[in-house]
């Protein structure tokens, strides 16, 4: 079975030449230096791609759209969204046709019951994929997480199942110091702000897997503010943050150790308050979308998806789950 | 002619590229329909081709919508050939193979409909015309045609959002088809097998 080729490969663009302006030209986005002297005779265009292949285009810092392009952003269905120049979310552009009454009145029709079952599908995903990652790292005994996960299953209320991931995830961060190279110690899972250089990059990957997952979920018509886990709260993703969970192991956390083991990112990459300096943050980006790009062999359906397209499968998935196509959500798990 | 559509009429209206695409895949028309969810549709393909192959020459009459609230039925015909007369559908295609198939015919009997509701008098002729070979084939529209498009325009009409159609029992279709990523039908046989029941797609897991 061969999947459908070509398609989400390119969709997300990342800018962070400063200076650059977005246009539109002959069907396709181009990414150009505005910058340049007149006597310059460099190439000001420093990228383009055809418009049916983008759906979301991330810049950092100063960047800027041309109004014509927010319009064919806005026809064409391409979320834009804006970040610092590191990393720091500052807010989006969406388009306005992705408003499918039907599917968001499904959503918000779920009854407390179907949320759990959806909740405990992700969470025990997640451990699931915590183990697999600490046991495709050489770390064995964590048969705890295995009953941890079993006990997800069976949760009865969402407060029972919240309790049962956060103790699965504090015996799981517990053994993740095992997975590091030398020079790396993991201490504890610090956030707001993030006390060591591990956990800064942790907090990094979590945001942008998490856009990641907020832009597959407004691809498909879902609300990310209402959540199935995540208690509701103003201005916070929920259904993104509970979508992301069975991803935070697998992806998030194998990519962090992956950039760390192989000393892509080291001490010296960071600014005193913890956050990677302007050229390792740029390195990240380029590693990032090179990761989301990368494919690997679908665990369940055999064939090769790239990490960025199993993310969008998923989201498709919730939302049969959650208009009753499918009769469960079925989380991306790794056994091995 | 009827009195002016309303708006609550018009939605109920079916267009004929629709009675191409529910023949083609009902689940797939009710993607496009409740979820807004296709890749490039090949009717729109098929229509940029058509654009440009645009001729307006003595004896044509090019691009005329009709609608008919009885038939509720309504779309536009991009070519009618006047003989003698006798107004003649003309529906173009494509077609890669070479060939045209069922669905093409229901399209065009569609037309043909509208036509005579239009005109009053019967049109019992339609051509299908295929680039590819640059050939003309005259259909006879029979009464077995018009009772197909009757049919589908009632199961179009009937649709609802709560009733998702099976997959098609013929997973070739699925190969060609633009929602294949979305409607994933090999995934929800191994997924949930029991959907997939009776489709063709319970033996290729
Ligand atoms: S993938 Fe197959 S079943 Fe699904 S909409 Fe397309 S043709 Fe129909």
């Amino acid at each position: 079975m061969k999947s459908a080729e070509g398609m989400f490969d390119e969709s997300i663009v990342y800018v962070t030449r400063q200076g650059a302006q977005i246009r539109t030209g002959e069907g396709r986005i181009i990414v150009f230096d505005v910058t340049l002297d007149e006597d310059d005779d460099s190439d000001p265009e420093l990228a383009s791609y055809p418009i049916e292949k983008v759906d979301t285009i991330n810049v950092f810092g100063g960047v800027n759209f041309t109004t014509p392009f927010i319009k064919t952003a806005n026809e064409s269905g391409i979320v834009l969204n804006y970040f610092s120049t590191n990393g720091k979310y500052r807010g989006s552009y969406r388009p306005t046709k992705n408003t499918i009454a039907e599917i968001r009145r499904a959503q918000y029709g779920l009854s407390r019951q179907e949320e759990l079952e959806i909740a405990k599908s992700m969470i025990s995903g997640k451990i699931r994929n915590a183990r697999t990652l600490l046991s495709r790292k050489g770390v064995h005994g964590t048969d705890v997480l295995r009953d941890l996960g079993v006990r997800a299953t069976k949760a009865m209320t969402k407060d029972a199942l919240r309790g049962t991931e956060g103790e699965a995830a504090e015996r799981y961060f517990s053994r993740l110091d095992e997975t590091l190279i030398d020079g790396w110690t993991f201490e504890k899972r610090t956030t707001r702000p993030p006390e060591d250089h591990i956990n800064s990059l942790l907090s990094l990957t979590y945001v942008f897997v998490k856009n990641e997952v907020l832009g597959a979920l407004y691809q498909y018509n879902l609300d990310p503010f209402l959540g199935v886990l995540h208690a509701d709260r103003h201005g916070r993703p929920s259904l993104a943050l509970d979508l992301q969970e069975e991803f935070r192991p697998i992806f998030c956390d194998a990519f962090v150790t992956r950039l760390i083991n192989r000393g892509v990112i080291t001490h010296d990459d960071f600014n005193k308050d913890n956050r990677l300096a302007d050229d390792a943050f740029k390195t990240y980006l380029g590693k990032f979308d090179e990761y989301m790009q990368e494919e690997f062999t679908h665990p369940y359906f055999e064939y090769n998806v790239s990490r960025r397209k199993a993310i969008r499968q998923q989201a498709i998935l919730l939302r049969k789950a959650i208009t009753g196509e499918l009769d469960g959500y079925h989380p991306l798990t790794f056994d091995r | 002619m009827s009195s002016p559509t309303t708006v609550g009429q018009r939605d109920e209206l079916v267009h004929v590229s629709a009675l191409n695409e529910y023949v083609y895949c009902p689940r797939r028309f009710y993607y496009q329909r409740y979820h807004d969810e296709i890749g490039t549709p090949y009717e729109l393909i098929d229509g940029r081709s058509k654009h440009q192959n645009q001729s307006n020459r003595g004896g044509w009459v090019t691009e005329r919508y009709f609608r008919s609230d009885e038939l509720k039925l309504h779309g536009k015909i991009d070519l009618i050939e006047s003989d003698s007369e006798v107004l003649t559908p003309v529906e173009r295609k494509r077609s890669e193979s070479g060939q045209y198939y069922p669905s093409d015919e229901v399209q065009l009997t569609g037309y043909c409909m509208l036509l005579e509701d239009a005109l009053d008098e019967p049109v019992n002729v339609g051509y299908i015309y295929l680039y590819s070979t640059d050939t003309r084939h005259a259909i006879r529209i029979k009464e077995r045609h018009r009772e197909t498009v009757r049919k589908i325009v009632s199961r179009i009409t009937e649709m609802t959002v709560n009733s998702l159609p099976p997959f098609t029992d013929n997973p070739k279709k699925c190969e060609a088809c633009s929602a294949r990523q979305y409607c994933m039908p090999y995934e929800t046989a191994l997924l949930e097998p029991e959907k997939a029941q009776g489709t063709g797609w319970e033996d290729r897991v």
